[in-house]
């Protein structure tokens, strides 16, 4: 599906396939907002990834305990997402990974062959994005598509 | 029992400290506790003698042994009897050769360079032997590797390296009397009897409010622990292998493993991991860092001089072979029981203990750095082709991946 840009020079093309990065965060319902409008509007297919983050280095029985515990709290928030989104006439797919929030999003968009990646930005300090690393920016460095941050403001 | 109390408090407030590190540094629970016991010993003792923490008070090694029998035994429930019995051939030689290796390897270079004495040495080389499963599931899961036959086969090749490191660890040190016979017989019959008995127990009298299942499994796992100290073996060697025998029941069982869990984290391994940080000794570190590096590089040497060849013997491609071995060289929880089990049964002194923990802390982390920036066998990660229309729709809608 194409659009007419504002210019009208060139088709600006609408995403087919739209992933959200889903950290459960104000931010991340607010990027998921953003890519519901935009799926709603291109009829795009829509998909929310949460990944769950194992400590350093993965502690015995810890490992699953975490991974279980991810996945539950993750599919009771699907469930409130895939409601919206039927609301909105859409379906929603849903995936929860385990590893690095960045690696996993960017890994599941070069599988899926998705068209856009929507993540939210938590607005971090410098400091804590140096120390922590910051998902948005290496999303947005070393995705495969086309990627749009929503800024907390 | 007001000092008991106080003394619980301040156990639990290390604790709750050591958990507010794990979660704001990302870093496992037990290596947050360990540091914080290592720690607090540390400033306490400055501030207040060494005697306040009451590390060997009676009630805190008792919750401490609790807490490594249970963590064992769920560590053991863990296994998949399943992917065990279909890559048994490949995991059983991998995964022996990942504990025989390791352990005469570090053994030897205890003895020969750091010039400990035999039984100090052969505790190293039950120290290094361990492979920690939880790092190579983990790094399984993050590569989309856990469903694959070499996946599968790894796993299962760890559960085997860790009841090489337990039965050695019991048996090793065992004196060899009509104790440890005794103890062996009762154990077999244990391995044999409770996969039968304990999903008909259960069904019969299980499932209420009075927790009857938790219960049972503690009367098991202390009856064979106390038989296995009677026998001057480990407790922790029965509690794993009976979490393997029950694994395919009670390991199925979510509910009940995370009731299990609940009391493990919240109250008793706290006290296992910060107990066995306290017992280091930092001074000895800052005077032999030779010493630990010198042992973790025999255990990296070690694993590769074993692993490598055996999965190269299994046909496995050489970058393949490599980030097996690399992520076989990782070990956490079972190295620290066996160093604390030295250092408490006077194997072993309190510097080599502190030198032992801290390899074994560096054997989690190192290895897992340099297997993933350099040995990631990519191929081996899912790739959507481009002649294949459907598969990014199947990839989306394949739910829930954990």
């Amino acid at each position: 599906m194409t659009q007419q840009s504002d210019s009208g020079r060139e088709p600006a093309m609408l995403p087919k396939r739209i992933l959200v990065g889903f950290d459960g965060s104000p931010f991340a319902e607010r990027a998921f907002e953003v890519a519901l409008n935009l799926a709603a509007v291109s009829d795009s297919k829509l998909a929310v990834v949460a990944v769950a983050t194992l400590p350093e280095p993965p502690g015995s029985v810890e490992t699953k305990a975490t991974i279980e515990a991810a996945t539950e709290h993750y599919e009771a928030t699907f469930e409130m997402l895939r409601r919206r989104a039927e609301d909105r006439h859409l379906t929603l797919e849903t995936r929860i990974l385990v590893g690095h929030p960045a690696e996993q999003i960017i890994r599941l968009a070069a599988e899926t062959h998705v068209d856009l990646v929507v993540v939210g930005d938590r607005g971090r300090s410098r400091i804590r994005e140096w120390v922590f690393g910051s998902v948005s920016r290496r999303v947005v460095n070393h995705a495969p598509c086309s990627v749009l941050v929503v800024r907390n403001r | 029992m007001t000092e008991v109390w106080a003394r619980a408090a301040l156990w639990l407030g290390l604790a709750l400290v050591a958990t507010l590190l794990s979660i704001r540094l990302r870093v496992a629970t037990a290596l947050s506790e360990i540091v914080v016991g290592t720690v607090a010993q540390l400033l306490i003792g400055v501030f207040a003698g060494t005697a306040l923490l009451g590390a060997t008070d009676s009630w805190v090694t008792f919750l401490s042994g609790t807490g490594a029998i249970l963590l064992t035994f769920l560590a053991g429930a863990e296994l998949d009897p399943v992917i065990f019995r279909t890559k048994w051939k490949e995991s059983l030689g991998i995964g022996f050769v990942s504990f025989l290796v390791p352990f005469l390897g570090c053994a030897a270079f205890a003895y020969l360079v750091l010039h400990w004495t035999p039984r100090a040495s052969w505790l190293t080389g039950v120290a290094m032997s361990t492979t920690s499963v939880a790092v190579v599931y983990a790094v399984m899961l993050e590569l989309g590797l856990n469903s694959t036959d070499f996946g599968k086969a790894l796993l299962a090749a760890c559960f085997v390296t860790d009841l090489g490191t337990v039965l050695a660890l019991g048996l090793i040190f065992a004196p060899f009397t009509l104790r440890t016979l005794a103890f062996a017989a009762t154990g077999a019959v244990a391995v044999v009897v409770l996969p039968w008995l304990t999903p008909r127990f259960f069904r019969s009298f299980g499932g209420r409010p009075s927790e009857l299942e938790a219960k049972f499994l503690l009367l098991i796992l202390f009856g064979l622990g106390a038989l296995a100290t009677w026998a001057d073996s480990e407790a922790v060697l029965p509690a794993y292998l009976v979490g393997m025998v029950l694994a395919g029941t009670v390991g199925k069982d979510h509910a009940l493993v995370r009731r299990l869990r609940t009391v493990t984290f919240g109250l008793l391994t706290p006290f296992y991991f910060i107990r066995a940080g306290s017992f280091v000794s930092v001074p000895s570190l800052v005077a032999a860092p030779a010493s630990v590096l010198g042992l973790l590089a025999a255990k990296l040497i070690a694993k590769s001089i074993g692993v490598w060849p055996a999965a190269r013997l299994f046909r496995y491609p050489r970058t393949e072979a490599a980030y097996t071995t690399l992520l076989m060289s990782t070990g956490l929880t079972f190295g620290s029981i066996s160093a604390l089990f030295g250092l408490t049964h006077q194997i072993i002194t309190q510097t080599q203990y502190s030198i032992l923990i801290a390899t074994v802390i560096g054997s989690a982390v190192v290895p897992t750095l340099v297997a993933n920036a350099f040995f990631i066998p990519r191929y081996l990660l899912p790739q959507a082709s481009p002649e294949q229309p459907g598969s990014a729709d199947a990839a989306l809608e394949g739910g829930s991946h954990s």
